[in-house]
């Protein structure tokens, strides 16, 4: 049952490699893996919901021997929003053409990566995971094949797997320090270690997921790749692989490292607060979408930094809910900029207003989240910080809106009836989450419990 | 020993990061090797233990086997990762010409100037024609000259 989703995508994705993804049938053959893997991880994500958490070993070991996959609640609202960002990037791809013929076959194998990750009880195991989703990404960033798109894929690879590197050193040392590579037995390891290792590892781990997501002293190779690739590897990256870095600092920040989290606790706010205005300001001064776009998500991430910091129930529960609107936005904005039509710039509208925390778009759960937390910690500057980081994108989003779709009204060949609509799609959906967020504030709710609880 | 140790993961990983900020591609790349091999004997020697042999010894009590199979799987996943970043560098070759990184960042910025132009382009004229000829001078007196003659 826990392996199911895993397993069909896996062959899916073997399957998919020996097949010519550049036709159709191959291209709505991977759209069909994906959505029988999503499909398996909603079932799973209702069990997990009524029933908690489940676990497996894998090959039937003894416990403390095995490794195991753990699926909460936490890892399945990540899978299910991974795979459906991947399933919505793909059928956009393939309904306007696959240019190369790897190119599902990839999508797929990032999908086991981030599934596998998600799913995984085990340190080690995580980083594997991490490194089969990273892989189908370097090799996705230079789809498209011109000169740009080298550029684009060698500033990613170069910089990300210095931060694989760094995680793995620090798995290394969590493994030398605790002696477990099981993420409940370091959990329970953790209280008992002496201070400074523990800084150091939680330092080191932290570094390398602050690489993954852009925040800001690690962004400086995020413009060039999100600006260099195509939309839909701009969608992926942005939507699906960055929710590695979102889910990375939730699991070990708050599951492994309370502790330490609550010691850097000023560290993050201050990181947060620099990667907003920071993201804000330089997105109003750029032209080109996928540029502002790009600068946008730095400073879209600092808003679960400073969920993340703030803690507790609410702080968690913000830094969830965000992590998963933030997804949609970016996933929606960055298809929608591509195509013309006034489909695509409503689709677009309702994007920009979901990331400035409008009412009728389901962004505005985010950021009252954000508001919410911060109110119950006494802590005004957060609630103005997030008023003018709202603010700031509301302006570049409506400057980007008026160059894309009121001024340069020029048709453009590649906007097909399949891609606009799944556009459309995605921007109901987004509004749907805003009229009737009941469900996902629930599941976001129940989410928060499996985390450790930790005072202010 | 550890302290042996702890200068050669030290050294291998100091000659990587020398070796990542050059200006040539291939140099990068090899630096971005080291490090991930200084990683790799940073797990080794997170599994040795004082005074217990590191291998399956005759007799006596051996250290952790469990790191060797970590590193194994961490070389295997670093030697695919350096053929993929090698092939890449190589398809940089072809369509650069050059594995320097001042090339490969002037080609950069000359994008982004033709983008800038791209998205700036074929404004329509209505929506400018108010507010242009009262900001520029030129516009201005250029619009004059029309009325007078």
């Amino acid at each position: 049952m826990i392996a199911l989703p895993l397993a069909i995508i896996w062959f899916g994705a073997i399957i998919l490699a020996a097949l010519d993804g550049t036709r159709k049938p191959a291209g709505y053959l991977a759209v069909g893996v994906l959505a029988a893997a999503l499909i398996s991880s909603l079932v799973l994500g209702v069990d997990v919901y009524r029933n908690g958490s489940r676990e497996m070993l894998i090959g039937g070991w003894e416990p403390g021997i095995g490794i195991a996959l753990r699926v909460d609640i936490v890892g399945i609202i990540f899978t299910c929003l991974s795979l459906l960002v991947l399933l919505t990037a793909l059928w956009f791809e393939v309904s306007r053409d696959v240019k190369a013929r790897i190119f599902p076959s990839l999508v797929l194998f990032m999908g086991l990566g981030l599934t596998g990750l998600f799913f995984t009880g085990d340190a080690f195991n995580f980083y594997v995971f991490f490194e089969i989703a990273m892989v189908s990404a370097y090799v996705m960033a230079s789809y498209g094949e011109t000169p740009r798109q080298f550029r684009a894929a060698l500033i990613f690879i170069v910089v990300n797997l210095l931060g694989s590197v760094l995680f793995l050193i620090g798995i290394a040392a969590i493994y030398h320090t605790t002696g477990w590579l099981d993420m409940v037995m370091i959990q329970t390891q953790m209280p008992l270690l002496a201070e400074n290792p523990a800084i150091l590892s939680a330092t080191i781990i932290f570094v390398a997921f602050s690489i993954k997501l852009g925040l800001f002293p690690f962004h400086f190779w995020l413009p060039a790749v999100y600006t260099g690739t195509r939309p839909a590897v701009a969608a992926i990256l942005s939507g699906a692989l960055a929710n590695i870095g979102s889910y990375g600092l939730l699991r070990f920040g708050a599951d492994i490292f309370p502790r330490e989290l609550h010691a850097g606790a000023p560290v993050l706010l201050f990181l947060g607060a620099i990667s907003i205005i920071y993201g804000g300001i330089q997105a109003i001064g750029r032209h080109t979408p996928q540029e502002v776009l790009a600068y946008s998500a730095i400073g879209q991430v600092g808003y679960i930094l400073i969920a993340l910091a703030i803690g507790g129930e609410a702080g968690y529960a913000a830094a969830i809910l965000y992590a998963v609107l933030n997804s949609l936005n970016k996933v929606l904005l960055f298809l929608a900029a591509s195509l013309r039509g006034w489909i695509a710039g409503a689709a677009f509208a309702v994007g920009a207003f979901s990331v400035a925390g409008v009412p009728p778009a389901g962004g505005f759960f985010g950021k009252m989240a954000m508001f919410q937390a911060g109110v119950e910690n006494h802590r005004p500057w957060i609630v103005a910080l997030i008023f003018a980081g709202g603010a700031l994108s509301f302006v570049y989003m409506f400057q980007l809106y008026r160059n894309r779709f009121w001024v340069n009204q020029a048709p453009d060949e590649a906007t097909t009836v399949g891609a606009l609509s799944l556009v459309g799609l995605l921007a109901i959906g987004l509004i749907g989450i805003g009229l009737w967020p009941e469900p996902l504030l629930a599941l976001v709710q129940q989410a928060t419990d499996v985390l450790p609880e930790r005072g202010p | 020993m550890i302290l042996f140790i702890s200068i050669g993961v030290a050294v291998i990983f100091g000659a990587g990061a020398y070796l990542m900020l050059k200006r040539d591609l291939i140099r990068v790349i090899t630096g971005m090797i080291l490090i991930g091999n200084a990683a790799n004997l940073f797990i080794m020697a997170s599994g040795l233990r004082r005074g217990y042999a590191p291998v399956l010894p005759a007799r006596g009590d051996m250290s952790d086997p469990l790191v060797q199979a970590m590193t194994l799987t961490a070389i295997v996943i670093g030697f695919g990762v350096a053929a993929l970043v090698l092939s890449l560098v190589y398809r940089v070759y072809e369509s650069h010409a050059s594995v320097d990184l001042r090339r490969l960042s002037r080609a950069e910025e000359e994008q982004a100037e033709r983008d800038d132009a791209f998205e700036d382009r074929d404004i329509p004229f209505e929506e400018l024609d108010d507010d242009l000829t009262e900001l520029d001078p030129i516009a201005e007196t250029a619009q004059q000259v029309v009325v007078q003659r």
